[in-house]
C-alpha cells in the first residue's frame, strides 16, 4: 500500500513537471519560433512610452536573453525558493511558491490566485453537491422505474441538459431570473461565505443550479445505466434470493457498485472546476481561476498565465490522486502493484 | 466464429457484437450483427429523428449560399435602416418579418437567419474534421497502446493522463492566441488559418478520449478466441492488427465519434464565444452568443444562435445513443 | 490618451465580463422610481431634463455629509499619483491629492480653465518661457500632520519620472525637463543633484527649468505627477497601498482591485483651498462590478456614479433612452476624444494620396457613427482628427458624411490608378466590440467599390506595441488601415495633436501615430510651439487638421459622446470639460 501511495505520488509530481514544461514552451518557445525577440516580450512590462532601449535593457534584467531552460530553471526555483524582484524603486520579495510576478501588476501572482480560489471553490463545490445528490438520484429512480413516464421525462431533460451550453442557459437564466423576475442575484455578485453565509448562497444559486444542471443531467445518465447493469448482475440475484429487502438490496449492493465509476469521474471533474470553470465564471461575472486565466491569456501576461495553468493542473492532479488512493482503500479488487 | 478469416471482406459487417462490450453476446444464428444493429435503429424512432436533424443541418449547412439566396440577405450585408439610430437596437424589437426571418442584429442589422444559417457552415465544419482528427490519433494510439502493451502501453496512457490533466480550455484559449502568430510561416490566413487552428486545437485535445475506449478494446481483442486463432493459424501481427482488430474497432470508433461531434460543437461554440474563434466578420454561434450578451435586452438575438447549438447539439446526441444501443446488445434500453 | 484608457478599461474585458444583471430591475425598479418621485416633494426642486447636467449644475447645494457610492466594471491602472493615466484617475485622485494647479470645478467649458490649487497662482514664467516658478500656499499640510514643502513637490515629480518603477503615467516632465545626464531616478541615484530641472530655494518655492520653451506649461503643473509625496513615506510600487493624501479625504481601506473607501482627511484645512468644497463625508468606491449590474444599480439609485464615466453599455442604452423619463436622468456630453481610421501611406497603394482619398470617400460614415454606437453613445459623425473642444477647431468640410460616395471614390481610384479598386489588410483591437462593428462596416462600404480588406484582429495588450504600433510589422503585414483614438490629455492643440501627428514621435515600437508622416505637418508643428500668442497657434493647429484631413492620413469616425445616467440623491451633479465625465470633486450627497 505504502509503496502504491508512494508511486501515485511520484507519478503526479512528474506530471505537474511535465504541464509546467509543457505550459512554459507554449509561451516562452512557441512565440519565439513565430518571431517574437526578447524585447518584443519585454514590451509588454513596460509602459507605452518605452523605447527601444528601455525595452532591450528590461529583456536583460528579466532574463528573456537567457536559454530557455535556464528561464525554466528560474522559474521552478522561485516556486520552491521563492524569487526577487527588481521594481526600479526597490528589491520586491515574492515568497515561495513564487509562481511569478505580474509586471502588468506589479505584484506577485500567488496571492492573487489565492484571493480567487475561494471564489472558484465556492462554486465548484455548491454546484457539485447539487448534482451529485440530484443526478445520482435521479439516475437511480430512472433505473428503478424503468420505461416508467419519469424516466422518459427525466431522461428527455438530461439529454437535454448535456446538449445546452453553459453560456447560453447561464445568459437566459440570468436574463430571466434576475433580470426578469428579480429573484436571484445580478451577474457578477459574490459575497465571502465567512461574512455572510446566507448572502453567499443566495448569490451564487443561480450560477450553482446552471452548472449542476448541466453535470446532474450526465450524472443522472450515468447512474441509470451503471444501475441497470449491476441490478441484473448475478450477487443482486443472490442477495434477492436471501430474502434480503429490495431497499437493501438496492442501496447496499445495488447503488454501491453503480457509484464506483460515478466516484472516479466525480473526482476528475471536481479537480478540472477546481481549476477554472472558465465559461460559468465568465457567463456569470465571476472572479475566480478561470476568469482569471482568461483574463492573463487575453493580456499575455505570461506569469499569469504560468501560475494560474499550474494551479489548475495541481487541482486536477491532486483530484485524480485522491480518487486513485480512494479506490484503494475502498475496492479491494485493485492491484497495488 | 473464425468468420473474418474466411470471409474478410465482411469484416466490419461481421463482428459489431465483439465490438463495444468487448464481452461475448448471444449471437442470433443466421442473420448478420450488423443487420440486427439497424433492425434495432429502425425501431429506435428518437434516434432516427436525430438523424433526421442531422441530415438536415448538414445540407444546411452545405446549401447554406442557395437557401440564404431564397429566405435571406448575404450574412456581412448591413441594414442599417432596420436600426434605431439611438437605441442601436432593431427597429420594433427584434425586426422579425417576412423580409427577415430571425430579426436583425442589433448596432448593423445584419440578418439573423442568415450568419445562423451560415454558422451552421463553420459549426459543422470544424466539428467534423476535429473528430476525424481526434479519432484518428486516438485510434492510432490507442491500438498501439493496447496492442503492443508493455512499455508502448505505459507512456501512451501516461501521455493520456497528462492529457486530461490539462486544463483544456485555457489551453486551447491560449494555443489559438500563440498559434495565430503563424500566419507568415503557414502561408494561410484569415478564416481559413481560423478553422485549421481551431480543427487542430479541438481535434488535438480531445484524442485521449477516443484513445482511451480503443485501447481497452484493442487490449480485450487481443484476448479473443478468434484472434488466437488467427495466430495459431500463422497469422502475422500486421494481418492480425489490420484483419483482425481494426475491423472490430470500426463500430466503436463509429459510436464515439458520433458522440464527440456535439462535443466538438460545443467546443467551438466556446472558443467563439470566448472570442478566439473564427474573426469578424465571418458568422459563428458562439461569437453572436458572445454579442448577444450585451445587448441582452434584445433576446432574439441570443435565443437563436443559441437554439441553433442546442437543436445541433442534441441531435448528434441522439443518433450517437441510439447508435451506441444498437450496436451494443448489452445496452440497457 | 487618457480617456483612450479609460476606454479601454471597460473594453478590454467586455468579451469576459459578460454576465447580466438585475439589481433592482424590472418590476424592482417600478417601485423605486415611484419612491423617488415621492422623496422629490420634499427634497429642493431639481428639474430633471435631457443634458440638465451638461454646462450647468444640477442640483446646487452646500450641504455636507453623507456618502457618494462609486463603483466600476474593471480596475484602472493605479491610485499613485506619479503611476496614473486614466482620465478618471485624474478626476477622482483631486479628492487625496493637490496638486500644483488643477481644473476648475466648474461645468463645461469652464471645467478646462485651470485655477491655482497646491500653489497660490498659476505659473509665472521667465527666461522665455524655460522657466516656471509655484509659489506653495501656506498651511497645507499631508494626512499625518506635516506641512508640504516644495521638496515635496519636487520629489514627487522626479518621482513619477521613473517609468521602471512607474510605467503608466504620461512622460511630459521626462521629455521636457532639463535633467543632468548622470540621473537615473530617485532610487537608483537619490544623490545626483537636480537643480538644474527643479530647484526649490524655500520651502514654499519651486521653480522648473525647461530644455525649451512652453508656454502651456501650466498644463504640466496640473498633472497628478506633482501631487506632493513625501520622500520618508515612499514605498516604490507599494505606494499605492498607502497614498499620503493632502487633499480633503484620505484613504481608509485600499483593497486593490475590489474597494477602496476615503474619509475626511482632518489635516485638510478649507481656509488653504479654494477650489475644494469637500462635501460628502465618505466615498466608497467598489472595483469589478459586473458593468450590466452597475448600470441598473445606477438606474435605481443604489449606486451614484460609474467611476469609468465613459456611459453606458449596450443593454442599457435602450432602456435610458427610449423612455421619456429616462431620458430626463441622461447628459450626453461630447468628448475631446476622436476615434479614427488611420491610413498608413506606408502600404502601396495607400501611398497614393488618391487611393487613401478613395477610403474615405467609399466609407460609410454613418455606419461607423454606429458603429461606435450612434448619436448618442457614440458621437457627432468626425470631420476633422481635432475634437471641437480643442481650441483652434474649425468645422471641416472636405469629404461627404453620408453612407458613403461611391461615385466619387470611383473617381479617386481612378485618379490613383486603380479603377478597378485593390486589396489591403485593417487591423482591430479585436477585443473591443466598437473597433470589430468598425471594421466590418468598412469592410462593407469599401467593397462597394471595389477595395476588398481582409480583416485582422489583434489584442489590444499588444495592439501598439506589437502590432499596429510597430511600423516594421505594419510593413511586413501589408496593414494598410487600422482603428485608433486618442483623447486629450487637456484641450489644447498641443495636448491633443502632438503624440499622434508628429512624425518625429515616431519609435520602432508603441507608437499611436501610426500613418501622418509629413514634413510639412511637422514644420507647422514647430511653428505652433514657438507661437506665443494663443490665437496663432490655436489657428496653426487648427491647420495642421485641415492638412490631415486633406492629405487622407485618417478616416476620422466620431467625436465622442457618452450616455451618462445622472445619480439620484447627489448634489452638485455637472459634468467637467476637463474630463468630459461628472466632475468628483464637486459633488455632494442630498441631505
Amino acid at each position: 500500500m505504502v509503496t502504491y501511495i508512494i508511486r501515485r505520488l511520484i507519478g503526479a509530481l512528474l506530471m505537474l513537471a511535465i504541464v509546467s514544461m509543457v505550459t512554459f514552451s507554449i509561451f516562452f518557445v512557441v512565440p519565439r519560433m513565430a518571431g517574437a525577440t526578447s524585447e518584443d516580450f519585454a514590451n509588454r512590462y513596460l509602459g507605452k512610452a518605452a523605447t527601444a532601449e528601455m525595452a532591450a535593457v528590461a529583456a536583460e534584467k528579466l532574463g528573456f536573453n537567457d536559454p530557455v531552460p535556464v528561464q525554466y530553471g528560474r522559474w521552478i526555483k522561485g516556486v520552491f525558493a521563492g524569487a526577487e524582484y527588481d521594481t526600479g524603486a526597490s528589491i520586491e520579495q515574492c515568497p515561495a511558491p513564487c509562481f511569478g510576478y505580474s509586471f502588468v501588476k506589479r505584484q506577485p501572482v500567488w496571492p492573487e490566485l489565492v484571493d480567487r480560489i475561494p471564489v472558484t471553490l465556492s462554486l465548484a463545490v455548491g454546484a457539485s453537491v447539487i448534482w451529485l445528490i440530484g443526478g445520482v438520484a435521479v439516475g437511480v429512480l430512472s433505473a428503478l422505474k424503468r420505461g416508467s413516464f419519469f424516466d422518459r421525462a427525466a431522461m428527455s431533460v438530461a439529454l437535454a441538459g448535456v446538449s445546452l451550453p453553459i453560456f447560453f442557459t447561464g445568459i437566459v437564466s440570468l436574463v430571466v431570473f434576475s433580470y426578469g423576475m428579480g429573484i436571484t442575484a445580478p451577474g457578477g455578485a459574490y459575497t465571502p461565505f465567512e461574512e455572510n453565509p446566507a448572502e453567499w448562497a443566495y448569490n451564487l444559486l443561480l450560477p450553482w443550479i446552471t452548472l449542476a444542471f448541466l453535470y446532474a443531467a450526465s450524472y443522472a445518465r450515468l447512474t441509470r445505466a451503471g444501475m441497470l447493469e449491476t441490478m441484473g448482475e448475478d450477487y443482486i440475484r443472490t442477495a434477492r434470493a436471501k430474502g434480503l429487502p429490495e431497499s437493501t438490496v438496492i442501496s447496499r449492493h445495488g447503488l454501491r457498485a453503480a457509484l464506483t465509476p460515478i466516484v472516479t469521474i466525480f473526482g476528475l471533474d471536481l479537480g478540472l472546476l477546481l481549476g477554472g470553470a472558465v465559461l460559468t465564471e465568465s457567463t456569470f461575472s465571476l472572479k475566480g481561476i478561470g476568469d482569471y486565466a482568461v483574463q492573463a491569456i487575453m493580456t499575455n501576461d505570461l506569469p499569469k498565465i504560468m501560475g494560474v495553468t499550474m494551479v489548475a493542473a495541481l487541482f486536477v492532479v491532486v483530484a485524480s490522486l485522491i480518487v486513485d488512493l480512494l479506490y484503494a482503500v475502498v475496492d479491494p479488487r485493485v492491484r497495488l502493484g | 466464429m473464425t468468420a473474418p478469416l474466411d470471409a474478410p471482406g465482411k469484416a466490419a459487417e461481421a463482428e459489431p457484437e465483439a465490438v463495444v462490450a468487448g464481452v461475448s453476446g448471444k449471437a442470433i444464428q443466421g442473420r448478420s450483427l450488423g443487420q440486427i444493429a439497424w433492425l434495432r435503429l429502425k425501431r429506435d424512432k428518437v434516434a432516427l429523428a436525430g438523424a433526421g436533424v442531422v441530415v438536415f443541418l448538414i445540407l444546411v449547412a452545405t446549401f447554406a449560399p442557395l437557401i440564404v439566396g431564397w429566405f435571406g440577405h448575404p450574412p456581412n450585408e448591413f441594414h442599417q435602416e432596420m436600426i434605431d439610430p439611438s437605441t442601436m437596437t432593431p427597429k420594433g424589437g427584434s425586426g422579425i418579418s417576412g423580409e427577415f426571418l430571425f430579426g436583425v442584429e442589433p448596432l448593423n442589422g445584419r440578418d439573423l437567419f442568415s450568419r445562423v444559417v451560415y454558422g451552421a457552415r463553420i459549426s459543422l465544419l470544424i466539428a467534423f474534421l476535429a473528430t476525424v482528427l481526434s479519432v484518428v490519433i486516438g485510434t492510432v494510439m490507442g491500438v498501439m497502446a493496447g496492442y503492443f502493451g508493455g512499455w508502448v502501453d505505459t507512456v501512451i496512457s501516461r501521455l493520456m493522463d497528462i492529457f486530461l490533466a490539462f486544463p483544456l480550455l485555457v489551453f486551447a484559449i491560449a494555443l489559438v492566441g500563440v498559434l495565430g502568430q503563424f500566419e507568415q510561416q503557414l502561408g494561410v490566413q484569415g478564416d481559413t488559418l481560423r478553422i485549421l487552428l481551431l480543427i487542430f486545437v479541438i481535434g488535438f485535445f480531445n484524442w485521449p478520449y477516443i484513445g482511451r475506449i480503443i485501447r481497452g478494446q484493442t487490449l480485450s481483442l487481443r484476448e479473443r478466441e478468434f484472434v488466437d486463432a488467427a495466430r495459431s493459424l500463422g497469422a502475422r501481427g500486421p494481418y492480425i492488427l489490420f484483419r483482425e482488430i481494426l475491423p472490430n474497432l470500426i463500430a466503436p470508433i463509429l459510436v464515439y465519434a458520433t458522440l464527440l461531434i456535439p462535443t466538438n460543437v460545443l467546443f467551438e461554440a466556446a472558443l467563439s464565444f470566448l472570442g478566439v474563434g473564427i474573426q469578424a466578420p465571418t458568422a459563428t454561434w458562439g461569437g453572436m452568443l458572445a454579442q448577444a450578451v450585451k445587448f441582452y435586452t434584445v433576446p432574439h438575438f441570443m435565443f437563436f444562435p443559441g437554439m441553433a447549438i442546442f437543436i445541433t447539439v442534441l441531435a448528434f446526441n441522439l443518433f450517437g445513443d441510439g447508435l451506441r444501443d444498437a450496436l451494443d446488445p448489452k445496452s440497457s434500453r | 490618451m487618457k480617456k483612450g484608457s479609460a476606454l479601454g478599461l471597460t473594453a478590454a474585458g467586455v468579451v469576459l465580463t459578460v454576465g447580466l444583471a438585475a439589481c433592482g430591475g424590472g418590476s424592482s425598479e417600478g417601485n423605486k422610481a415611484g419612491q423617488t418621485g415621492g422623496d422629490k416633494a420634499s427634497a429642493p426642486a431639481a428639474q430633471e431634463a435631457f443634458n440638465a447636467g451638461v454646462d450647468k449644475v444640477f442640483n446646487p447645494s452646500d450641504a455636507k455629509g453623507g456618502t457618494l457610492k462609486f463603483a466600476i466594471s474593471e480596475d484602472w491602472d493605479s491610485v499613485d499619483p506619479g503611476d496614473t493615466y486614466y482620465a478618471l484617475s485624474w478626476n477622482l485622485v483631486r479628492i487625496y491629492g493637490r496638486s500644483l494647479v488643477t481644473y476648475t470645478p466648474a461645468p463645461g467649458a469652464e471645467g478646462r480653465k485651470l485655477s491655482p490649487d497646491l500653489a497660490e497662482s498659476l505659473g509665472e514664467s521667465s527666461d522665455g518661457g524655460k522657466t516656471w516658478t509655484y509659489k506653495l500656499r501656506t498651511g497645507v499640510k499631508f494626512e499625518d500632520g506635516t506641512p508640504v514643502t516644495s521638496k515635496d513637490v519636487k520629489y514627487a515629480v522626479l518621482r513619477s519620472m521613473d517609468k521602471e518603477t512607474f510605467p503608466n503615467g504620461p512622460t511630459y516632465f521626462n521629455d521636457w525637463l532639463d535633467l543632468p545626464k548622470d540621473f537615473k531616478s530617485v532610487y537608483k541615484t537619490p544623490d545626483v543633484n537636480t537643480d538644474s530641472a527643479i530647484e526649490t530655494p524655500d520651502d514654499q518655492t519651486i521653480v522648473f527649468h525647461l530644455k525649451k520653451a512652453y508656454a502651456g506649461f501650466d498644463n504640466f503643473a496640473a498633472l497628478p505627477g506633482t501631487i506632493p509625496v513625501p520622500q520618508a513615506k515612499d514605498t516604490g510600487v507599494k505606494y499605492r497601498e498607502h497614498v499620503i493624501a493632502t487633499g480633503p479625504y484620505k484613504f481608509e481601506k485600499v483593497e486593490a482591485g475590489k474597494q477602496y473607501t476615503l474619509v475626511r482627511n482632518e489635516h485638510w484645512d478649507q481656509a488653504t483651498d479654494p477650489v475644494r468644497k469637500a462635501l460628502p463625508d465618505r466615498y466608497e468606491i467598489t472595483l469589478g462590478v459586473n458593468a450590466d449590474d452597475l448600470d441598473n444599480r445606477i438606474i435605481s439609485g443604489d449606486l451614484h456614479v460609474d467611476l469609468a464615466g465613459s456611459g453606458v453599455q449596450p443593454a442599457a442604452l435602450g432602456r435610458v433612452l427610449s423612455d421619456p423619463a429616462m431620458k430626463a436622468r441622461v447628459d450626453n456630453p461630447t468628448g475631446a476624444r476622436t476615434w479614427y481610421t488611420s491610413i498608413i501611406g506606408d502600404v502601396p497603394p495607400l501611398d497614393n494620396v488618391d487611393c487613401r482619398k478613395a477610403v474615405i470617400y467609399a466609407a460609410d460614415r454613418v455606419g461607423l457613427q454606429n458603429a461606435y454606437g450612434g448619436e448618442f453613445a457614440g458621437g457627432e459623425i468626425a470631420t476633422g482628427v481635432m475634437p471641437p473642444s480643442i481650441g483652434g477647431w474649425k468645422k471641416l468640410d472636405l469629404y461627404p458624411t453620408g453612407t458613403g460616395d461611391a461615385a466619387k471614390a470611383k473617381e479617386a481610384l481612378a485618379a490613383c490608378g486603380k479603377p478597378e479598386g485593390f486589396e489591403t489588410t485593417m487591423a482591430y483591437r479585436a477585443d473591443r466590440p466598437k473597433e470589430k462593428a468598425t471594421a466590418e462596416s468598412l469592410q462593407q462600404a469599401l467593397a462597394k467599390v471595389g477595395i476588398k480588406l481582409t480583416l485582422k484582429g489583434y489584442p489590444t495588450s499588444d495592439y501598439f506595441t506589437l502590432y499596429a504600433g510597430k511600423p516594421e510589422f505594419v510593413k511586413k503585414n501589408g496593414i494598410g488601415l487600422a482603428t485608433n483614438g486618442w483623447g486629450a490629455d487637456w484641450n489644447d492643440g498641443f495636448g491633443f495633436m502632438s503624440q499622434i501627428v508628429d512624425s518625429r514621435t515616431i519609435r520602432a515600437s508603441g507608437n499611436y501615430n501610426l500613418s501622418v508622416k509629413d514634413k510639412e505637418i511637422d514644420g507647422l508643428i514647430d511653428k505652433a510651439m514657438l507661437e506665443t500668442d494663443t490665437a496663432s497657434r490655436d489657428a496653426i493647429w487648427g491647420q495642421i487638421d485641415q492638412l490631415v484631413m486633406e492629405r487622407a492620413y485618417v478616416l476620422p469616425s466620431v467625436w465622442s459622446k457618452s450616455v451618462l445616467v445622472r445619480p439620484q440623491g447627489a448634489t452638485n451633479v455637472f459634468v467637467t470639460g476637463a474630463f468630459d465625465m461628472y466632475d468628483y470633486l464637486g459633488m455632494g450627497v442630498q441631505q
